[in-house]
């Protein structure tokens, strides 16, 4: 007796087929067709990139769609994530003392130390004063390097100068003396005038040492123990820049501020268990750790993560039709990262690396309609259609297809909202854990730390390898190796760092040098997914002990990405653990594993008498 | 006041920190205001500027045998040592090139001469140099208004008219010393 068998996942992005013919209970033959899903998962929107998905596979088998005797669909695991972030310190300067301004080109090298004077008021100064002359736009480079100049032959100590314009350079290469320069303050009319000040310019290439250092300040301003204490921020703002000002004023200071970012109430058998977003993620995966099956999760009202916790909650109600007060978070989880922001009271807009929290959450719910597609695919293809299993279990069934695999097996599939883990142990049952945070955070935590405002080239810095183009007929990849080109490379790409798609080249807007980038991208992954994974593994084990599992099988689109197979592989190595990519019926790669466990789940229903 | 003095025909240059300006036949000569009546030398100064203040060094030179400003930039970069040329028409028309490029393609291009101010010249002259260091700069912010080539147009004619007359298509590249 012949049958055609097809088993369809409809994932989030793309949907699967994997269609069998099916000769006296065995397997004869089988191929495999895809589509990209069409609308939300779980939605009649769906049917056609089903029927689409089926074509091409039947095209393949040389059959048609309607030749087709059985349709398996899978029960879509009704998981949905978001992500939002907290930032939690924050840079406030009081009064005017100027900090971390870190121009490209700033002018001259050394330390200056004086007080503040106005150019235009050069002729009142003292002489047995050292000063530091402040340049608004109003004056040309020409005229301040005259004036300056002037005033250095009349026996005026200038022993550094701040300028509004982008002119350090220009200016340095028409002065007699070597001072310290510093440009592009833009507001520089708030910069105090007779106030103690010093100015330091470090080498092209190098750090600043002196004002980058607490007692460096000290040295200059004479301070004691006590006010040395209160300009730690200032010293550590500093460090890295290649020049800097620091001016001290009566009541002048920098701190850094905790911002109240609110509570995460995890909610369980009628307690509640708090962990405060502004004390880092490691407390509040602490809390979750120790919690384990959250039951609900709420956030404090009037702040980000109460509103993001919120807005998962509503998305979820409305796409399962459900009650809003009967969808339930079961998840979260939480990394920390930095954020570029501007300091709050700054001179010449300053940016500080600040604090922040990345949440994600997710939500389960009983059940997507399912069913309801598989009656509306049934009437619109005239094919009989049946809910085969759920997600995870025929993931596993998929990915044990891949050659040296064997139970107990842990099937991993990373999507773009949540990570979903699946174990089969050696008596064929499986359990299936969902966790928040995956491709979706790690999305959001590159554009945050690199400041892009770009989700899309956020999504292509993830995917994609860097490379920088050196001439318009040669690259550098990130890796180092040249590669070069017959034709020329088109001249809006040249000298930019770009992201290396297939579909063509697209240019990385920014001042990072690949090398950030890079590691930007790989610490994201390693934040989000890798830890993921380690926390998937903890929740599957019955003891606890991550050591016990032999395989880890990635599968799913996420696998598909260039760098995560070798560093997930690379990562549980250390715990003695084969792990890598699948490789479903030995010739589909990580791809259809889940269609292909809903046909072989058939096999197996056949042979225990269906 | 600008003054111009021709030194003889130019060679590529060979110092990897050198920027070539180069300019179109009229000048300086038959030409000194740009089309917005803007001497000229105030534009050379702020284009000068930019790439002095991001550690580059230019050169000048005088391109006679076009006025097309796709070919005086092409002939330009192939005689800097950085391999990038600024080039400008009398007019105010500029445009970034690097040498590997063909002529009409561009690094960037400001073709609406009225609009560009002393103030874009600066960040021209700066994203050029930014060039010649391999960097990546933000392209200048282009200003477009539609009614431009139309206004100017009677103008832009006569001042492309006047270049034309000060061409000579038998004769290679000069350099310039320019001072303002």
């Amino acid at each position: 007796m012949k049958k055609y068998v097809a088993g369809v996942d409809i994932g989030n992005a793309s949907t699967e087929t994997a269609l069998g013919l099916i000769e006296n209970n065995q397997l004869v033959e089988c191929v495999s067709g895809i589509a990209n899903t069409s609308g939300i998962k779980g939605t009649y929107d769906n049917i056609k990139g089903i029927e689409k998905s089926l074509k091409d596979a039947a095209k393949k088998m040389g059959i048609e769609v309607s030749d087709i005797d059985l349709i398996r669909i899978n029960e879509a695991t009704p998981v949905i994530g978001d992500f939002a972030m907290e930032t939690i310190t924050e840079t406030i300067i009081t009064e005017s003392t100027l900090i971390g301004h870190n121009p490209d080109t700033p002018g001259g090298i050394g330390l200056g130390i004086g007080e503040t004077i106005r150019l235009q008021d050069i002729g009142k100064a003292e002489k047995d004063k050292a000063y530091i002359v402040v340049v608004n736009e109003e004056i040309d480079f020409v005229d301040a390097a005259k004036m300056i100049n002037a005033a250095l032959e009349e026996g005026v100590d200038i022993t550094g100068a701040i300028l509004k314009k982008d002119d350090g350079v220009l200016v340095n290469n028409r002065i007699t003396k070597v001072i310290p320069i510093l440009d592009e303050v833009a507001s520089i009319d708030r910069v105090p005038i007779g106030m103690p000040c010093a100015v330091e310019v470090a080498d092209a290439g190098a750090c600043i040492e002196f004002l980058s250092n607490p007692y460096g300040i000290a040295t200059v301003f004479g301070l004691n123990a006590s006010e040395t204490k209160q300009i730690v921020h200032i010293a550590k703002a500093l460090i890295g820049n290649r020049s800097a000002v620091v001016i001290k004023t009566p009541a002048g200071e920098v701190k850094e501020r905790k911002i109240p970012a609110g509570e995460i109430i995890l909610h369980k058998r009628g307690r509640e268990y708090n962990a405060r977003v502004d004390r880092g993620s490691k407390e509040i995966m602490d809390v979750v750790r120790k919690v384990k099956d959250i039951e609900d999760v709420t956030g404090t009202k009037g702040t980000n993560v109460g509103g993001m916790l919120e807005k998962v909650r509503k998305q979820m109600a409305d796409l399962t039709e459900q009650d809003y007060n009967t969808v339930f978070i079961k998840d979260i989880m939480a990394v920390d990262t930095i954020v570029p922001k501007e300091v709050q009271g700054n001179l010449a807009k300053e940016f500080s690396m600040e604090k922040a929290v990345g949440i994600a959450a997710m939500v389960k719910t009983e059940k997507l309609h399912m069913r309801r597609l598989a009656d509306a695919v049934s009437a619109k293809l005239g094919v009989e259609v049946e809910i085969g299993g759920v997600e995870g279990s025929m993931a596993v069934r998929g990915a044990l297809t891949t050659p040296g695999t064997e139970k107990p097996i842990l099937v991993l599939d990373i999507g773009a909202g949540s990570t979903d883990a699946c174990l089969l142990n050696a008596k064929n049952e499986s359990r299936p854990v969902h966790l928040a945070g995956a491709g979706h955070m790690v999305t959001m935590l590159i554009n945050a730390e690199l400041g892009l405002n770009d989700v899309k080239l956020a999504e292509d810095i993830k995917k994609y390898p860097l490379a920088k183009v050196e001439s318009l007929y040669h690259i550098r990849h990130e890796d180092g190796s040249v590669q070069f080109f017959e034709d020329a490379i088109d001249s809006k790409l040249f000298a930019r760092t770009i992201v290396v798609k297939p579909t063509g080249w697209k240019p990385i807007k920014t001042k990072q040098n690949m090398e950030k980038i890079r590691a930007v991208r790989r610490e994201a992954k390693e934040k989000v997914l890798i830890s993921n994974i380690i926390r998937a593994l903890e929740k599957v084990s019955l003891s606890g002990n991550i050591t016990e599992f032999e395989h880890v099988v990635l599968v799913g689109g996420s696998s598909l990405d260039f760098e995560l197979g070798n560093m997930v592989t690379d990562a549980l190595a250390y715990y003695g653990i084969v792990s890598g990519k699948a490789n479903v019926r030995k010739t589909e790669g990580p791809r259809n594993a889940v269609a292909t466990g809903l046909l072989l789940s058939y096999l197996e229903e056949l042979e225990n008498g269906r | 006041m600008l003054e111009i003095k021709e030194l003889g025909v130019s060679q590529p240059g060979t110092d990897a920190k050198e920027i070539i300006i180069a300019v179109s036949p009229a000048f300086g000569t038959g030409l000194t205001q740009s089309i917005t009546d803007e001497p000229l030398e105030n534009i050379l100064k702020e284009l000068c500027a930019g790439i002095e203040e991001e550690g580059m060094n230019y050169r000048f030179v005088k391109v006679y045998n076009s006025t097309d400003l796709g070919i005086i930039t092409s002939q330009g970069s192939k005689l800097a040592g950085s391999g990038i040329c600024v080039a400008m028409q009398s007019r105010g028309t500029t445009v970034i090139h690097q040498r590997d490029l063909v002529p009409l393609d561009n690094l960037e291009l400001f073709p609406q001469s009225p609009l560009i101010t002393l103030d874009m010249y600066r960040t021209i002259g700066k994203n050029t140099a930014k060039y010649g260091k391999g960097e990546h700069p933000e392209p200048v912010e282009i200003l477009n208004d539609y009614m431009v080539p139309s206004k100017f147009l009677i103008k832009s004619t006569l001042m492309h008219f006047k270049e034309g007359k000060c061409a000579d298509r038998e004769m290679a590249p000069i350099d310039l010393e320019v001072k303002f």
